[in-house]
C-alpha cells in the first residue's frame, strides 16, 4: 500500500500551503491570530479494548488506558490575506491510538464587508459543514460536554468537505423594512468523503471528542464479515475522506435565526458515492451515504441554554447494495452558566438498522447515552472539569469475537485545559 | 447603511458599561471645568412622551456664543471592544476628533461603518489599534463583520459642549459663561425612528447652572434583551 508516501506529500503540500499563508498574510500586511489549546484528561477506561485498537468498545479510551494523558491540542489559526479573503486552519494532536498531529481544516474564506442586507460567502478547502450547533468552540470542539453527542463524534471522526461551499446571508437589520428574522443558505460541493459510513455500518455510533485529520486512517475490528469473499476487497481500517469513484458530492444547508435567541440549521448532505467502485489498492469502498441534519438551539435565558439535533440517514456499499443500513441519532443538551462554572446535561439515543441480507455481515447496532458535565473557567486561560457518562450501545457483530453484543459503561473524565 | 431596529439592550452589563462611559465624560468636563475655575453645569433632564427619564440620550449646544475647547477636541477618545460589545456603546466627539478602536478581547474584530459621515472598515487585533480623525459631524454607526450582532454609535457633534444622560435621564454640559443669544439644545437617542435627524430646542439664554426638562418629541424603539453569547459567531 502506498499510504504512507501519499500521506507524507499530501502532509507537506499542507504545510507548503499553510506556509504560504502565513507569507502571503505578511507581505499584504494583514495580521494572523492564533488561537489554542492543551487539553490533559484522566479517564476511566472501557473493559474492552477501543475500537481502533481494533477492540470491541466504542470508546476513546479503552482497557489500560486509564490514565493521565495528553488528550488534545489544538491550535486554531487566522490568516487575513485582504479585507474579504483569510486563510484558516486547524491543526490537532492527539495521542490515540498513537501520537497523531494533522490537519482537521484547511480552508480559505472570502467574507466580504457587504453594505446591503445580503452577504455573499465562499469557503474552499477541507472544512466542516456548519451544521451542528454542538460544536461551536475553538477546533470544533464542544463548551459543553467532553465527550461530544454520537451524532457529532461521527461527524467529526467520518464526515470533512473538501471542496468549495457557497453561502448567502441574509441580514434581518439591515432589511428596508427591518426584521428580526436572520437567513443564512448553504450550498456545497466536494470530491472525497466516498467511505464515510462505514465506521457506523461496522461499529456503530460512538461518544468521544477525537476528531480524525486529513488522510486519517482509522484502524477497524474485523468483523466475521471481512473473512467472506464479499467483503475480501474490503481494508481492515477506513480512509474516510478518500476519493474513490471520482463523482462529485453535494449538500445543502439553511440556518435561520429569529431575535438571536433562536437558532435553527437543517442541512441535506449526499455524497454521491457510487457504491459499485471499489479502491483494491486502500481497500476502500465508495459508500452511498445521505442524511439530514436538524440542529436547534433556544436560549431560554442569557445563561440557560438548550440545544438539540437529529440526524436520520442511510449508508450503503458493494455493487448490489450488500451493506445496506439506516441510520439515526437525536440527543437534547440543556447547559447553564454560572459565574466562571457551566453545567450541563445531555441525553442521546442511536441506531444503525441493518436492511440488506447479507446474513453474515450483521451491522445493527443501537444504544443511548446520559452524560454530564461541571466545568470551571477557572481564567481565561486555565480551565478544569469532570464528566460523567451512561453508556450503552449493543452491537450485533460484537459476537464474531465472542463479546456481549451489550455493553454497558460508567464512564468518568477529568480535564484540565490550557487555552492561548 | 439601513437604520438599526434592534435597539441595544439596558441590561446590566450594558447599564455598567453606560455608567463608566458617563463616568469618563465627566472626567471630561472635570478636566474643561479646572481650565475655567467659574464654570458651572447646566442640568438637562431628557424624558420620553410618558414623562420618564431617558438614558443613553445625548445632548450638546450648538450657538454663536460658545467657544470651541480645543482642550476637548484633543481629548483622547476611545472606542473599545470588550467581551464582543462595543464600550462605550455610545461615543460622543467633537469634531476633528481623533478616536482610537483599542480591541480589549483576545480574538480579531473587524470593524466597519458605512456611514455618509465616516465610512471605514479595518481588522482590529488585540495589539495592533487603529485610530481615525472624525471630520464631519454625524451618526457613524459601527458593525462587526465577525460578530454581526456587535452595534455601536460615535456621534460626531459641531460642538465641545456635549454630554450623555445616566439612568436617572441627567445629563450635565459644563458651561464657562452664562449664554445671552441664541442657542441651541440638541438631543440624540439610538432610539429614533431616523438617526440622522436629531431633535433640538432653541433657549434665547442660558444661565450656567440653570436646569430644564427636555421631553422627547418622538416614542423611542423598544430596546431588546441582548441574547448575543461567545459562541454566536459559529454562523
Amino acid at each position: 500500500m502506498n499510504l504512507t508516501t501519499m500521506n507524507r506529500s499530501q502532509v507537506l503540500s499542507a504545510c507548503l500551503l499553510s506556509g504560504a499563508l502565513s507569507a502571503s498574510a505578511l507581505a499584504y500586511g494583514q495580521g494572523s491570530q492564533h488561537k489554542g489549546y492543551i487539553q490533559a484528561s484522566w479517564q476511566s477506561a472501557s473493559e474492552y479494548a477501543s475500537w481502533y485498537e481494533r477492540g470491541a468498545s466504542v470508546n476513546r479510551f479503552g482497557a489500560g488506558d486509564n490514565r493521565l494523558n495528553l488528550s488534545r491540542a489544538v491550535l486554531d489559526s487566522r490568516f487575513d490575506l485582504s479585507s474579504s479573503w483569510s486563510a484558516h486552519s486547524v491543526v490537532q494532536y492527539v495521542p490515540d491510538p498513537e501520537s497523531k498531529v494533522g490537519f482537521t481544516e484547511l480552508y480559505a474564506q472570502y467574507k466580504p464587508v457587504s453594505k446591503g442586507a445580503y452577504q455573499p460567502q465562499l469557503r474552499v478547502g477541507g472544512f466542516y459543514p456548519k451544521m451542528s450547533l454542538e460544536n461551536p468552540d475553538i477546533g470544533w470542539s464542544s463548551p459543553y460536554n467532553y465527550n461530544y453527542s454520537a451524532l457529532n463524534t461521527w461527524l467529526g471522526e467520518e464526515l470533512r468537505i473538501f471542496g468549495l461551499e457557497a453561502s448567502l446571508k441574509r441580514s434581518g437589520k439591515r432589511l428596508s423594512k427591518p426584521s428580526e428574522h436572520n437567513w443564512q443558505w448553504f450550498a456545497g460541493v466536494f470530491k472525497g468523503n466516498d467511505p464515510t459510513g462505514a465506521a457506523l455500518s461496522w461499529r456503530g455510533f460512538s461518544s468521544h471528542d477525537r476528531q480524525s485529520v486529513f488522510n486519517e486512517s482509522l484502524k477497524l475490528r474485523p468483523t466475521a464479515g471481512f473473512m467472506t469473499p464479499q467483503l475480501s476487497g474490503q481494508a481492515w481500517q477506513i480512509e474516510p475522506f478518500t476519493e474513490i469513484d471520482g463523482r462529485i458530492g453535494y449538500y445543502l444547508g439553511a440556518h435561520w435565526s429569529y431575535q438571536n435567541r433562536h437558532s435553527l440549521r437543517a442541512y441535506w448532505y449526499d455524497n454521491n458515492g457510487d457504491p459499485a467502485i471499489v479502491n483494491y489498492d486502500t481497500g476502500q469502498y465508495a459508500w452511498d451515504t445521505k442524511f439530514w441534519s436538524l440542529a436547534y438551539k433556544f436560549k431560554i435565558t442569557r445563561q440557560t441554554h438548550l440545544i438539540a439535533q437529529v440526524m436520520s440517514g442511510n449508508t450503503a456499499m458493494g455493487r448490489s447494495r450488500g451493506v445496506d443500513n439506516d441510520f439515526d441519532s437525536q440527543f437534547v443538551l440543556l447547559t447553564h452558566r454560572w459565574q466562571k462554572f457551566r453545567l450541563s446535561g445531555r441525553i442521546e439515543q442511536f441506531k444503525v438498522k441493518d436492511l440488506d441480507h447479507w446474513a453474515f455481515d450483521p451491522n445493527a447496532s443501537d444504544g443511548g447515552a446520559i452524560t454530564t458535565t461541571f466545568k470551571w473557567r477557572i481564567t481565561d486561560s486555565w480551565r478544569l472539569g469532570a464528566e460523567f457518562q451512561y453508556l450503552e450501545t449493543k452491537v450485533a457483530n460484537r459476537i464474531d469475537g465472542n463479546f456481549p453484543t451489550r455493553q454497558i459503561e460508567q464512564l468518568w473524565r477529568v480535564s484540565g485545559e490550557y487555552r492561548f | 447603511m439601513q437604520r438599526q431596529q434592534q435597539v441595544k439592550i439596558p441590561t446590566k452589563q450594558n447599564r455598567k458599561r453606560r455608567a463608566l462611559s458617563a463616568l469618563a465624560l465627566g472626567g471630561v468636563f472635570s478636566v474643561v471645568g479646572a481650565t475655567s475655575m467659574a464654570a458651572k453645569a447646566v442640568t438637562i433632564n431628557v424624558t420620553d412622551e410618558s414623562g420618564q427619564p431617558v438614558n443613553g440620550a445625548v445632548v450638546w449646544f450648538e450657538g454663536v456664543q460658545l467657544t470651541k475647547q480645543s482642550a476637548v477636541t484633543q481629548l483622547d477618545y476611545k472606542m473599545g471592544q470588550r467581551d464582543r460589545s462595543f464600550t462605550p456603546h455610545i461615543l460622543v466627539v467633537p469634531k476633528g476628533a481623533q478616536v482610537s478602536f483599542p480591541n480589549y478581547d483576545s480574538i480579531l474584530h473587524h470593524v466597519y461603518s458605512f456611514s455618509a459621515a465616516q465610512p471605514f472598515e479595518f481588522k482590529l487585533y488585540r495589539d495592533n489599534p487603529q485610530a481615525l480623525t472624525f471630520a464631519n459631524t454625524g451618526v457613524v454607526e459601527l458593525g462587526c463583520n465577525i460578530h454581526d450582532w456587535m452595534l455601536g454609535y460615535i456621534l460626531v457633534v459641531d460642538s465641545t459642549h456635549f454630554a450623555i444622560t445616566d439612568d436617572k435621564g441627567v445629563a450635565e454640559v459644563t458651561l464657562a459663561k452664562p449664554l445671552a443669544q441664541d442657542v441651541t439644545i440638541n438631543v440624540w437617542h439610538e432610539g429614533f425612528a431616523n438617526l440622522d435627524q436629531p431633535e433640538s430646542m432653541k433657549m434665547v439664554k442660558l444661565k450656567t447652572n440653570q436646569t430644564l426638562t427636555y421631553q422627547l418629541n418622538q416614542s423611542l424603539f423598544k430596546p431588546k434583551e441582548d441574547f448575543s453569547d461567545e459562541f454566536d459567531d459559529y454562523e
